[in-house]
């Protein structure tokens, strides 16, 4: 059951932006992809949920040829930097699409959906908002509903490229803690993308640091910053 | 892999070709085809006889007709453009977006409508009308009413390809200048100018355009005089309902080619200008 | 000069910048002489001739049938026209094709081209004897000379104004929001149905509203195609230029102000467009 990226390669137009990445994560880990911008985090990501094709590799999860798959099966829940939430639904249709668009004979009845609506939202901390529009949201509160949107298909897979990138220091830390927490209580397996190291160390039980295109070191925080393999990474994590 | 997949974004094939046929199909007859036409009618009785259509003394005093309106329109709503965008963009005033509402106005009113409230200020029953008569000044069915159907059918052009554009430049560079000792119409010249220069000539060519090409209203207020009040787009009319389809469609050839003339310059300065242009134009 | 040595002029009014006396009034001035107190002259007419007068030269068969003509066919070359300028904004912003600057350029042609000029080239093209009139005619369709004319040239000048709309919001609102869709389980059918067209709604509805109202008011053009039979083919603003020219002007005032009211509730419904296109922005 779990997830395992091998060699995995992706070109844009005639520019390599992902050389071969491989890792392995048991189910339910916390995985960060960490490093500078333009090495190839957010294609790895988009792979993983579907948004991108790749070139060439695999993915095996939950015994699944998973790049088979197309995103609408994957049931990959994706929380985008820019939130992308549905600017003309309110909070609860945004967080209900999910389930909404299902087919007929999985779709849950309109009482679940508005009872699990009012969970996620507790959830993520903003009981209540279910009628606002994600314009009279703040930033944070946006990510938030995001978050609960991703969770409410109960995802095999939780993809967050950046989501915080946006927001500022402390509304970032708090959001942090949430996700970390939220994690554990779902124990869903997720890929968390970041250039922040501070941030991929205090929540990830694995870090990739990734550079042009490659995965440069893989493993537990505590064992990538004692024991940095490469003259990157090393420099990489002093600044 | 052993299948592929696309981008859960990108069509599939056949509803790009699909659209991409309608699109197409529909661009080439609906637009495309009445052009073709325009130019092979035009070509059809041979070259001389296009030549000699376009020299014939008639339509000669159409096309300085046609300019000469142009020529008085076009630069009084430049000046008024300017002025309407700097009020607008550079201070706050109660009332503004009715005011920008109102500019906008003339674009939602038919142009027989626009030639028709004229006839009912300047006409013999009008306003105006038997008063202007008194001091033998003649309005309508004469060069001031043409140009005043001119400048009401193109009257939003400029101002309101200036206002957004000056409304995203913002005041700092004229309150600058303005700390700098600049005169109003220094900072103006020298600050605002150099800015807005290329929104201009974009307003410009469109209001140009239209005030060459304009029918309806001109239609009501010219009194269709043959060599002395018809315009370009009225002697198309008389030649055409004189069943002289050689004639009408030489001046309508050359009417097209110089759309086609705007068309080529609006794309250029979208493509070379495009960051200064006001923001509706960035596709 | 101040103890630390710079002049500053001080403004002489509240604002910062000068010239704001000026700029507004010749505004104001050139608006009200050019434009409102014409229209002014207009609106006041049916008072007037008293309200029964109006309502006299209104309500005879052959101007309620040109006023039917001109709004009927508008509202179904705006339908027609925001399909086909959804299809093509559509096209032009997501597909890559050669060629594609050329069609984009093209799309403005009914604005660069003069109406008169647009008026004889689409009634010889459907004319029984021209290009498309010939092929249709074999079919039994007779399209110049009927009031179809009327809807053909109502689409041919409408169009840019559905794609001019629709094609910067398009490009705007990139494909993040399908892509979430689809993370989320939608299909294609379901993440255009639900969240591009619902996204689009207020741009769609505002090209269709300027497109309504250039056709309703257009004149050059459709006089060539339609063919003018009374009370059949024969658009509002033709009758007022008829009745001009046969020196009633009370009727054509009439007409006049009910093309009017209906331009003032388009620029009302667009400007209620635009508010709540901002609001969910
Ligand atoms: N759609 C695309 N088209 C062309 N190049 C792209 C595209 N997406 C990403 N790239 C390029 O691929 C490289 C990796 O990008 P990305 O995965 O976004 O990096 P990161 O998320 O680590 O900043 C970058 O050099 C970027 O310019
Ligand atoms: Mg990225």
């Amino acid at each position: 059951m779990s997830l395992v990226v091998d060699s995995v390669t992706k070109k844009f137009a005639r520019f390599p932006a992902l050389k071969g990445a491989s890792f392995v994560a048991p189910q339910g880990a916390f995985v960060s992809l960490l490093g500078p911008s333009g090495s190839g985090k957010t294609t790895l990501l988009r792979i993983l949920g579907g948004l991108e094709v790749a070139d060439s590799g695999s993915v095996r999860f939950a015994d699944l040829n998973w790049l088979d798959m197309p995103a609408r099966t994957r049931n990959a829940g994706f929380v985008f930097q820019q939130y992308a939430l549905f600017k003309h639904m309110t909070v609860a249709d945004n967080i209900a699409f999910g389930l909404k668009v299902r087919p007929r004979d999985r779709r849950p009845s309109r009482a679940d959906i508005a009872k699990r609506v009012t969970e996620l939202l507790a959830l993520v901390q903003l009981p209540g908002l279910e009628a606002r529009y994600p314009s009279q949201l703040s930033g944070g509160q946006r990510q938030r509903v995001a978050l609960a949107r991703a969770l409410a298909i109960d995802p095999r897979m939780l993809l967050l490229d950046e989501p915080f990138g946006a927001l500022d220091a402390k509304v970032r830390k708090e959001l942090r803690a949430d996700l970390r927490r939220i994690h554990d209580h779902a124990g869903v397996t997720t890929v968390f993308v970041t250039h922040d190291q501070e941030e991929a160390f205090a929540v990830a039980d694995l870090v990739a640091v990734m550079k042009d295109g490659r995965i440069e070191q893989y493993g537990t925080p505590q064992d990538v910053r004692r024991d940095p393999k490469t003259a990157f990474v090393s420099e990489f994590l002093s600044v | 892999m052993s299948r592929r997949l696309a981008n859960p974004t990108e069509d599939p094939l056949w509803l790009k070709l699909t659209l991409g046929i309608i699109a197409v199909g529909f661009i080439a007859i609906m637009l495309l085809l009445p052009l073709v036409l325009v130019f092979k009618e035009a070509l059809a009785s041979g070259v001389k006889t296009f030549f000699s259509a376009m020299v014939e003394p008639d339509t000669l005093a159409a096309v300085k007709l046609s300019l000469l309106a142009a020529a008085i329109a076009v630069p009084l709503n430049t000046v008024f453009g300017i002025a309407a965008a700097w009020s607008i963009a550079k201070f706050d005033f109660r009332g503004k977006t009715f005011l920008v509402t109102l500019i906008d106005l003339p674009f939602s009113v038919s142009p027989v409508v626009a030639g028709l409230v004229y006839v009912l200020v300047f006409g013999m029953q009008g306003w105006l009308g038997p008063t202007l008569a008194g001091y033998d000044i003649r309005i309508l069915f004469s060069l001031p009413g043409i140009v005043l159907a001119t400048i009401f059918v193109t009257f939003p052009f400029v101002a309101r390809e200036l206002i957004p554009l000056m409304v995203d430049q913002g005041r700092d560079e004229e309150e600058a200048a303005a700390t700098l000792g600049a005169s109003g119409f220094q900072t103006f010249l020298r600050v605002t100018l150099p800015n807005i220069k290329w929104g201009l000539l974009y307003g410009i060519l469109l209001c140009n355009a239209r005030a060459l090409g304009e029918f309806g209203a001109v239609s009501v207020l010219s009194g269709h005089i043959r060599g002395q009040t018809n315009t370009m787009p009225l002697h198309v009319q008389l030649l055409y309902d004189n069943y002289d389809y050689a004639g009408a469609f030489a001046v309508a050839a050359l009417l097209a080619m110089l759309a086609l003339l705007t068309l080529a310059l609006k794309s250029f300065l979208e493509w070379r200008y495009a960051d200064e242009l006001a923001a509706s134009h960035r596709h | 000069m101040s103890a630390i040595g710079l002049k500053i002029p001080l403004p002489k009014s509240r604002h910062v910048l000068p010239g704001f006396g000026l700029s507004l009034g010749f505004t104001i001035f050139y608006l009200t002489s050019l434009v409102l107190i014409p229209l002014l002259a207009l609106v006041l007419r049916p008072f007037e001739l008293g309200l029964d007068g109006m309502w006299n030269a209104i309500s005879t068969p052959r101007v309620m049938a040109s006023l039917r003509l001109s709004f009927g066919m508008a509202l179904a070359a705006a339908v027609i026209d925001s399909v086909f300028g959804f299809i093509i904004a559509w096209v032009l912003v997501r597909y890559r094709f050669p060629g594609k600057a050329l069609l984009d350029a093209v799309i403005d042609l009914p604005f660069a081209l003069p109406t008169a000029v647009a008026g004889i080239a689409l009634s010889t093209l459907y004319a029984p004897t021209g290009w498309i009139g010939s092929i249709l005619m074999e079919h039994g369709i007779k399209i110049a000379y009927t009031p179809w004319g009327v809807l053909v040239a109502m689409i041919f000048i409408s169009l840019p104004f559905t794609v001019r709309t629709v094609q910067p919001v398009l490009s705007e609102i990139g494909r993040d929001m399908e892509e979430a869709a689809a993370t989320l389980g939608a299909t294609r059918l379901q993440s255009i149905g639900r969240v591009v067209l619902p996204m689009m709604l207020p741009a769609i509805l505002t090209g269709a509203a300027m497109a309504f109202a250039r056709a309703a008011g257009e004149y050059g053009s459709i006089i060539f195609i339609a063919g003018n039979i009374p009370a059949v083919s024969e658009i509002a603003p033709l009758l007022i230029v008829i009745k001009l020219e046969q020196y009633d002007y009370a009727g054509a005032a009439a007409v006049g102000v009910v093309m009017l009211a209906a331009s003032f509730i388009m620029l009302l419904a667009l400007n209620g467009l635009q508010s709540w296109a901002a609001k969910r922005r």
